[in-house]
């Protein structure tokens, strides 16, 4: 069966796009079929980050629209197998996506068999961070350790909550997921930011994971590969945890606390 | 062109004090009793007479008059088939409310007899979870109850008391209709803005001791009164 799982958080840039690449392709290492949709019409993204920019054709506005077909749309990954990328369109404006075609495209979807659909939110809590959500049935929120972060992310839960397919349908709840992403232990310590606690405190979500504040997503990024790619990184090994976790396994967080520097690291302060 | 002034028809409701006695004595003792039970609820509330006797004394409805005044209650108008009693009414100021109405109404009267004085129960409303910026939930005409916590950005309201179970980190209002005797409970009480039947205070005015523990906010003496209760 199915599942579609939105990736959102209210505010831009906190890193939906970076989640929504490493998630999808942690799930498709796992040997599920998945596909990956990017609702940020107009900036289009995701598909530099998975480093498929050069291939697309066809967009997931011309799928909605009936211009193109779901199979001419969908972008194979070229390191993965399982994963598809449906692209953003660059040209086109928010309002070309449809609540019906959308909802025709994840049909198609699900018909093809795939098992994750997940779905990339533009910033915002305006129509296309909800088209993107309504049709969820689990969602990650996105958030960074800062005030600004939560309260949008607050904002969207609520949203989630009342206007998605699931609540008017009353199918059940959407299931929510904390992300928790650009953590940065040392500066949580020294009260610059918030700490996991207090998040969760605010939020009352579960914590799927916190990722750390790393260099290796920029790199990752430029390099057009998602940030899981990289084995040794400690935000890729963050992910992998998220996607085991959201699987089901019970794995103990890490990544909380600061790195408590050696004497040897203190005197020569590297 | 701005508009002056706009009559519409309303659909205002009044509170209705049906007189069961002629002995204007009795039943000036009768509603002083009742309103020594609950003295802030009648304040400044529109009254319509209903006298359900006949043979009143044609000062009867004067003094009636002037003794909800006392009480600080404002005698508006009768309602009444009796053309005697309609002529007293003019005398004693008191608008004639037509029988259309009474009509209409009476099924539901002769209900009301029945169940005697009991207040009609409305339980409170309750709300599972959190209550998310941006969000707002209104109680009418009862309690709120909120399992979760009311976050920043986000209003509860009721026109009865608030009971919160998590934190108070947003905006908080009891007794919105004018209701001074209700109160707000809360597990922790952050808020950006507390207010009970319209009187408020900020989130810099409360002081830093009231924010931590389990508390009530009531009105005393036109000012939020904040207890911690452990
Ligand atoms: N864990 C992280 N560490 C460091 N930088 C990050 C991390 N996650 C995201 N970023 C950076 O934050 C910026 C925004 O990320 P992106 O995924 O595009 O956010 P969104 O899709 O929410 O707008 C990008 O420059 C990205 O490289
Ligand atoms: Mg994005």
């Amino acid at each position: 069966m199915s599942r579609v799982v939105v990736v959102t958080s209210g505010k831009g840039g906190v890193g939906k796009t970076t989640t929504s690449a490493s998630f999808s392709t942690g799930l498709a290492l796992k040997g599920y079929k998945v596909a990956v949709i990017d609702f940020d019409v107009g900036l289009r993204n995701l598909d530099l980050i998975m480093g498929c920019e050069r291939r697309v054709v066809y967009d997931f506005v011309n799928v909605v629209q009936g211009e193109a077909t779901l199979q001419q749309a969908l972008i194979k990954d070229k390191r993965v197998d399982n994963l598809y990328i449906l692209a953003a369109s660059q040209t086109r404006d928010k309002d070309a996506l449809t609540q019906e075609g959308v909802e025709r495209v994840i049909e198609e979807l699900k018909e093809a068999g795939f098992d994750y659909i997940v779905c990339d939110s533009p910033a915002g809590i305006e129509k296309g961070a909800q088209l993107a959500l309504y049709f969820a049935d689990e969602a990650l929120i996105v958030t960074n350790p800062e005030v600004s972060s939560v309260r949008d992310s607050d904002r969207i839960l609520g949203i989630l909550q009342a206007k998605s397919k699931r609540a008017e349908s009353g199918e059940g709840p959407i299931v929510e997921h904390l992300v928790l992403t650009r953590y940065n232990p040392a500066r949580v310590e020294t009260g610059e930011m918030l700490s996991v606690e207090d998040v969760i405190d605010l939020l009352s979500v579960n914590l799927l994971g916190a990722i750390p504040e790393s260099e290796d997503v920029l790199n990752a990024s430029n390099a057009g590969s998602p940030v899981i790619m990289e084995e040794k990184s400690q935000a890729a090994q963050a992910y992998k945890d998220i996607v085991d976790r959201f699987l089901g396994e019970e794995i103990e967080h890490r990544f909380l606390t600061a790195e408590k520097k050696g004497l040897f690291q203190k005197l020569f302060g590297k | 062109m701005n508009k002056i002034i706009d009559l519409k028809g309303s659909i205002l409701s009044l509170t209705v004090l049906k007189l069961y006695s002629n002995d204007i004595e009795q039943t000036k003792q009768a509603l002083s009793d009742k309103i020594n039970q609950a003295p802030d609820f009648f304040v400044g509330i529109p009254v319509v007479l209903e006298p359900q006797v006949d043979n009143l004394d044609p000062t009867f409805l004067a003094l009636m008059v002037e003794f909800l005044h006392q009480k600080q209650m404002l005698p508006i108008g009768i309602r009444t088939q009796d053309e005697t009693l309609k002529e007293h009414a003019n005398y004693a100021g008191l608008a004639v409310f037509g029988e259309e109405s009474q009509v209409k109404k009476r099924p539901q009267q002769q209900e009301s007899k029945e169940c005697a004085e009991a207040p009609s129960l409305k339980t409170a409303l309750v709300v599972q979870n959190a209550v998310r910026s941006g969000q707002q939930v209104y109680a009418k005409d009862r309690d709120l109850i909120v399992l979760g916590s009311v976050n920043p950005g986000a209003e509860v309201i009721a026109d009865g008391n608030v009971h919160v179970y998590g934190t108070i980190r947003g905006k908080v209002f009891a007794g919105s209709q004018g209701e001074t005797s209700a109160r707000i409970f809360a597990q922790k009480l952050d808020p950006e803005l507390v207010c009970i039947a319209g009187l408020y205070q900020l989130a810099e005015d409360i002081e830093p001791a009231h924010k931590n523990g389990f508390i009530e906010v009531s009105l005393r003496n036109d000012q939020l009164n904040f207890k911690l209760l452990d």
